[in-house]
């Protein structure tokens, strides 16, 4: 099972092999995992103080004839619950229903592309859970991934670690090394959504604007068809549609150092370490533009050598 | 910079630090800009050095510099370096009351202290490194509080003689400042020594082109057990998203390579510093497909000391200090002339 970080920080290339899995992840049972993560993160169904405060407040902001629509939009209580609610009250008894309704430190809400997103509030045995920090983690139950925001301490880590891979019956979980402040990107990339075509199939630049620089007609034609080429390197290794948006990834290198002969230099048997970082507010966007064609991600998971 | 032509092959060897010859330890272009591309033998500088005070480099070592060049200063006299104290710590109280507050906030009085590094210097014929250090005690303190050092700066000289050797009497040469510490600071320090001396500030940039020496240079740097990575750090501009990329090689490797690209200990050469580069560069365009040498190198770092192209700089190991300083020096001199 691999997590990825869903803010900045690092990036393995390497998409990975998959650790041996215990059993057949099309096989999941959603909500029989979700109860026993919640079981091994000890979230129970007590609501305390904070807590209780925490929504109290939160409904308090909302104004009274939108609250209904709110909660209906948050989805953590059942049409049922939604009916018993009476919304005529002083916003003041309205929230406190609220908090009676609720169950808290760790909720479940599944989305449709079934995705599960698990909403945690830490707490210490000497600090009640805090709930206005909370993590989130997204499991797609069909797939062996799971995203965790960044907003998880680096102590805790282990722990949510240990309860996932408890919960979903895996056999290890690996950070994949892949940062972005964007969920839908990184679900691309993972899930290989985004177009990226391997033929190198030209398609004539309509309507591009090539603004004439220079009156000098040659001079024109010239950069034209160097934005064609360029245009239709980038097709072939990016795609036509919109890219999804990384901000840093990484790459260890332990290849071989391989010279130029003539240059007489390192000829180690053992490999060249190196460890590469790249990062933009937007890195996909930023290579595309490097022109000519880089063949960073044609390659994904592996480093290939001449 | 692999183009760039060899005016002569040869290297020249410059035996030790503490006896200098005439001849320019860096093969210096004529020009204001840039410094020769021809052998230029760095040397025992970069072999241990018996330390000068241990006390005084450590507080040099381990902070970022930001590196200045200065015009000679007119009439700068050693013996008077209480008074110049005086006088700075004045003006500094006045542009305070001017309302050229340097800190918002807790009152300060600003304490000057002027020394001399006489350590601190490449040979006899260069001036001793000028030390300059704002300390602030607070006044809702208690009277036996410490002091705080908040600012430090300082002149210094090593091997600068090529600006030396032709000034007429009246003038000091210590062409490289060094700072750290609040820019408001910085500003003030500067104007009263611009307007005191009649020399002049300019940040002093350092190019790809020297940040590939130093880098060349430092990888070569004998290893301790946990010695930092070789890092290079590019930045590609003009593009449609900033692209930052940051290179890192394992210190072993990289002095594995340097040792096998130099070809004579004690002495390094422009050629010897292209060809590494170039062994990095097509490394990673192997991978990456990426021509790293079309990218703007603005830092380079190692465990003997980092540079950032922007003038800072930080030496983490006393025995590379004067070698640094040798070659910022020049650099500074270079922006000078």
């Amino acid at each position: 099972m691999k997590r990825r970080d869903t803010h900045t920080g690092t990036g393995k290339a390497a998409y990975g092999s998959h650790k041996g899995e215990t059993r057949d992840p099309t096989q999941t049972c959603p909500s029989k995992a979700l109860r026993e993560l919640r079981r091994t993160l000890r979230g129970g169904s007590i609501m305390d103080e904070t807590v209780a405060e925490y929504i109290r407040r939160t409904v308090l902001k909302i104004p009274r004839d939108e609250i209904k629509m709110m909660l209906e939009k948050w989805g953590f209580l059942s049409e049922a619950q939604l009916q018993t609610l009476n919304c005529h009250q002083i916003k003041d008894s309205i929230s406190q229903e609220v908090v009676q309704l609720c169950e808290v430190t760790i909720t479940f809400k599944e989305y449709e592309d079934n995705a599960i997103w698990i909403r945690i509030a830490w707490g210490t045995p000497y600090k009640k859970p805090n709930q206005y920090k909370p993590s989130y983690v997204v499991y797609h139950s069909q797939t062996p991934y799971v995203f965790i925001s960044a907003s998880v301490l680096k102590s805790n880590m282990p722990l949510l670690c240990q309860a996932l891979i408890v919960a979903s019956n895996y056999h290890d979980i690996r950070e994949m090394e892949l940062r972005s402040h964007s969920l839908n990107s990184l679900k691309d990339i993972v899930f290989k959504r985004y177009s990226q075509n391997f033929q190198t199939y030209t398609t004539p630049l309509q309507g591009e604007n090539v603004e004439p620089e220079n009156a000098d007609t040659r001079i024109v034609q010239e950069n034209r068809s160097e934005k064609e080429r360029i245009h239709r390197l980038n097709q072939g290794d990016f795609g036509s549609g919109p890219q999804p948006k990384l901000e840093f990834a990484q790459y260890r290198l332990e290849t071989m150092f391989k010279s130029d002969p003539k240059m007489d230099v390192l000829d180690k048997k053992e490999p060249f370490r190196c460890l590469v970082k790249f990062s933009s507010p937007h890195l996909l966007e930023s290579l595309k533009s490097l022109a000519p064609a880089v063949g960073l991600f044609q390659q994904a998971g592996s480093v290939e050598l001449d | 910079m692999a183009e760039e032509a060899q005016e002569d092959g040869a290297t020249r060897t410059l035996p030790s630090l503490r006896r200098l010859s005439r001849a320019l330890p860096f093969g210096r272009t004529h020009g204001r800009l840039g410094i020769s591309s021809s052998g230029r033998p760095i040397v025992s500088a970069l072999c241990s050095q018996e330390s000068a005070d241990p006390q005084q480099t450590a507080l040099l070592l381990r902070k970022a510099w930001t590196l200045y060049s200065v015009t000679p200063l007119y009439r700068f006299r050693r013996a008077r370096l209480r008074d110049y104290a005086r006088l700075l710590s004045a003006f500094i109280a006045a542009e305070k009351q001017k309302g050229l507050a340097v800190e918002v906030g807790v009152e300060l009085d600003i304490k000057v202290a002027l020394s001399s590094l006489a350590d601190l210097r490449g040979s006899e014929l260069d001036q001793a490194a000028l030390l300059v250090q704002l300390s602030s005690r607070s006044r809702a303190s208690s009277r036996n509080s410490e002091d705080k050092l908040v600012w430090s700066g300082w002149f210094c000289s090593v091997f600068g003689d090529d600006l030396s050797e032709n000034l007429p009497e009246d003038f000091t040469s210590l062409p490289l400042f060094l700072s750290h510490g609040a820019e408001s600071y910085t500003s003030l320090v500067g104007s009263w020594f611009q307007k005191t001396f009649d020399c002049c500030f300019r940040r002093l940039a350092i190019s790809p082109q020297n940040l590939s020496w130093m880098v060349a240079m430092w990888a070569g740097c004998k290893l301790d057990r946990a010695a930092a990575a070789v890092e290079l750090v590019f930045s590609v501009p003009r593009l449609s998203q900033p692209l930052d990329i940051s290179y890192a090689i394992h210190p072993e490797d990289a002095k594995a390579l340097w040792d096998t690209v130099q070809k004579t200990p004690g002495e390094i050469t422009q050629e010897e510093v292209d060809v590494f580069m170039d062994c990095l560069y097509a490394h990673f365009h192997r991978h990456f497909k990426i021509h790293l040498s079309a990218a703007k190198l603005v830092k380079v770092s190692t465990a003997v000391a980092s540079a950032h192209c922007d003038g800072i700089v930080k030496i983490l190991q006393s025995q590379y200090l004067p070698g640094m300083l040798m070659l910022l020096t020049e650099l500074a001199i270079s922006q000078i002339q």
